[in-house]
């Protein structure tokens, strides 16, 4: 058992902290705090695979929700567009998209590792407000965050080389790029043809073997798939096993946290949560870190809606579950002369982030990057299903023709944009919908802004235009509509100085709890430009150096 | 999924050091030996649980128009059928009762059994029916049956894989993956 060996902690005497979620943020905070001596328990909905436990089972891990923790319509979560609309339970896909697994979503994601630029924190400033949103600067620049993601590049595994564009970085990348693939050397050629200026894609996956793990053997299920060999660098691979050396980091399984009680003091002393058998159970805490995800942070804080706070925890503000961010995707398929074969290997090797800042020429707020990779091209039945010609046959000899030829010629350029914070897009409690536990289920109201459209659209056309450079035989792009889901859960618990316009301060400390903290996806002010994991795990290493900084005098 | 079980037993054993990627490069043509032989031994019996001789006979028809037979193998060679038959006796128990009525009420138009029908035939039938939504949940299944793992019961002898160019018995690979990247590579000398 991966449990074997680690600490355990009474329910009923109070650890130093309860950490509920152990994923990119989670994960990383149970081994800063366990390892300065802190006694900490991490709480996860999933259970403790390790890499032994990860398959190549793309029916079950794709299509039946394997590491999801069960397909779509079983998960508890509710989806509409508009607020004036009755929210439906989604079919297909989540709404809101992560793995129920020890190291939460680092375990399934693609591992794309863009960190934001200086412009990222301060574009407010830069550019003014924008009517109908929530438009903010960080309360922080990229200088403060910029010793935590060196940390990252170096504790958790980055493999990259310097871009063009990049802000200042204190040291450099601790593994090369990964190799090239066809894609990367397609982008590449077909951006410097119209004057633009490509770069290896940083990626959460290792090039070459670091601190004691293995480098890449390039099997190609990166996407939605756990690696097998520990290179993917997830919280799962690096963290969690150090947090649990320590002595000090319990981290428990199949334990899913629905409400935080506070006490006469206002403080948080308690958390429950149902164990492995949907029994109700509790934890005594002196302190609490919801590094849940953008959905999963702000559900439990409504959910402890009471006298003392009727609109929930730590919601004096009302921005809890509000200014919900997916970031906005363009997406453009090309099918090619010779074979490509973008199964093998991991999802994306350059990226183009010559559109990166808004630029008010374009008459919209938005900017983003542009990589090419397999996306559909990865798995076979995900290819067959969604990644064919829209107007082409569904079934028949012309359609096998077609699959036959194209699976091993085809990638796509996806563009990675912003979003824009509104009121209206935000994860809510749904009042018909129950989830398996027989709580409220997680209601996603969202529609991407006009000007996450616009910016979505404009990358399109760049893709297109990178795509005829790249010398594609055939090329279409999906239209741009408003999205139904995300797998990037930002904005709903933000960090700002202002108590009146966000929930948690510059250090992850929530203004109306002073023993609750909040880090992940949730504190994000603004989207970035669509890969915003890197980012969540800098600010969880330095949330987890000022909250045990903190603690140590006595300030929580 | 023991075959599967076991390659990936077998792989993890390798790949467990960084010594050990290329010690696995080695092992995987006897990986490879031992999964076929589970799959040549488990091919050999063929009776369906869960589906009647009628609706095994029309679902196999149908499903190999989807996924034609041609100058390489389709649905038929890939047991799609015996995957569906495998899947509504497990993870798609579910919805066996829908697949049943589904399929009557399709047929419900024919004087004869569909697999009667000669090619052209059958393909004008399903043309006629090819936005409904069980024509769909057929050409899902197919999609699944042919390329899911063999463990599923279809994609026999990993004939949906080769159909598409798909090297997906080799758990590892190395550069050059493509074309493209090669010719790249011999452009830049000093790439990776």
């Amino acid at each position: 058992m991966p449990t074997d060996g680690q600490a355990s902690f009474a329910l009923d005497e109070a650890v130093d902290f309860v950490i509920v979620g152990s994923g990119s943020a989670g994960g990383i905070m149970a081994r800063e705090l366990a390892g300065q001596g802190f006694d900490v328990v991490v709480f996860e909905q999933g259970p403790f695979r390790e890499a032994g436990d990860f398959t190549h089972d793309e029916l079950s891990v794709i299509f039946n929700g394997e590491l999801h923790g069960g397909p779509a319509a079983s998960l508890g979560q509710t989806f509409r567009d508009h607020e004036s609309k009755v929210a439906e339970v989604p079919q297909f896909f989540p709404a809101a998209e992560y793995a129920r697994t020890v190291g939460g979503s680092s375990v399934h994601f693609s591992g794309n590792f863009w960190r934001l630029r200086e412009i990222d924190f301060r574009e407010r400033s830069l550019l003014g407000p924008i009517a109908g949103t929530n438009f903010a600067d960080w309360p922080l620049s990229y200088a403060e965050l910029e010793p935590y993601y060196t940390k990252v590049d170096w504790e958790i595994g980055i493999s990259g080389a310097p871009g063009p564009f990049d802000s200042p970085r204190s040291r450099p990348f601790p593994v090369p790029p990964m190799p090239i693939k066809s894609a990367g050397a397609l982008l590449e050629k077909a951006a410097l043809e119209l004057g633009l200026h490509p770069q290896a894609a940083p990626v959460a996956i290792l090039s070459q073997a670091l601190n004691g793990r293995a480098a890449c053997i390039h099997c190609g299920y990166c996407m939605g798939f756990g690696c097998e060999v520990g290179a993917k660098s997830s919280t799962l691979a690096t963290m969690i096993p150090q947090a649990q050396a320590s002595g000090h980091c319990e981290i428990r399984p199949l334990s899913t946290v629905f409400r935080l009680k506070t006490n006469a003091a206002g403080r948080v002393d308690e958390v429950l949560y149902y164990d492995a058998d949907g029994n109700e159970r509790s934890q005594k805490a002196k302190a609490v870190v919801l590094s849940a995800n953008g959905a999963e942070a702000p559900r439990p804080l409504l959910d402890s809606a009471s006298a003392a706070h009727p609109d929930g925890l730590a919601n004096s503000s009302g921005y809890v579950g509000r200014n919900l961010m997916f970031n906005g995707h363009s997406l453009v398929n090309g099918v090619f002369a010779e074979p490509l074969n973008e199964y093998k290997s991991i999802q994306v090797t350059r990226i183009v982030h010559d559109f990166y800042e808004s630029d008010p020429q374009r008459g919209f707020y938005g900017g983003g990057g542009i990589d090419s990779r397999p996306l559909f091209a990865s798995t076979p039945i995900l290819f067959a299903l969604a990644g064919m010609p829209l107007d082409g046959p569904r079934w028949g000899r012309e359609f096998k023709a077609a699959l036959a030829h194209n699976f091993t010629r085809q990638m796509s350029m996806i563009g990675n944009t912003t979003s824009l914070a509104v009121d209206s897009n935000n994860v809510t409690l749904d009042p018909t919908h129950k989830d398996r536990f027989g709580r409220a289920a997680l209601r996603i109201t969202y529609r991407d802004h006009d000007d996450d459209l616009a910016t979505a659209a404009f990358f399109r056309d760049r893709s297109m235009e990178l795509m005829e450079a790249a010398g594609a035989e055939q090329q279409w792009a999906y239209p741009v509509e408003p999205q139904r889901g995300g797998a990037h859960l930002l904005g709903t618990c933000r960090m700002g100085d202002d108590p009146e316009t966000s929930v948690v301060d510059r250090h992850h400390r929530s203004h109306d709890v002073d023993n609750l903290f909040i880090c992940d996806g949730s504190s994000f002010v603004t989207s970035g430009r669509g890969q915003p994991t890197m980012t969540i795990m800098a600010l969880a290493f330095r949330a987890a150096e000022h909250i045990g900084a903190a603690a140590r005098r006595l300030d929580i | 999924m023991r075959e599967h079980d076991l390659t990936r037993r077998l792989f993890l054993k390798g790949a467990g050091s960084v010594a050990g990627t290329a010690a696995l490069r080695g092992l995987l043509p006897a990986i490879a030996a031992t999964a076929q032989a589970a799959c040549t031994a488990r091919d050999s019996g063929a009776a369906f649980a869960v589906l009647g001789a009628d609706e095994a006979a029309a679902l196999e028809a149908i499903t190999a128009r989807i996924i034609p037979t041609t100058e390489t193998p389709g649905a038929r060679e890939a047991g799609v059928v015996h995957f569906i038959d495998q899947a509504m006796d497990g993870f798609m128990a579910g919805q066996l009762g829908m697949l049943r009525e589904g399929l009557a009420g399709f047929l419900a138009d024919l004087d004869r059994p569909f697999a009667d029908l000669d090619e052209d035939a059958q393909d004008a039938y399903l043309a006629a029916r090819e936005n409904t939504p069980f024509f769909e949940f057929l050409g899902v299944l197919t999609l699944f049956g042919t390329f899911a793992l063999p463990s599923y019961g279809g994609n026999r002898g990993e004939v949906g894989w080769q159909i598409l160019g798909m090297d997906a018995r080799a758990h590892a690979h190395a550069p050059p993956f493509g074309h493209y990247d090669a010719v790249y590579r011999e452009d830049h000398a000093d790439a990776d």
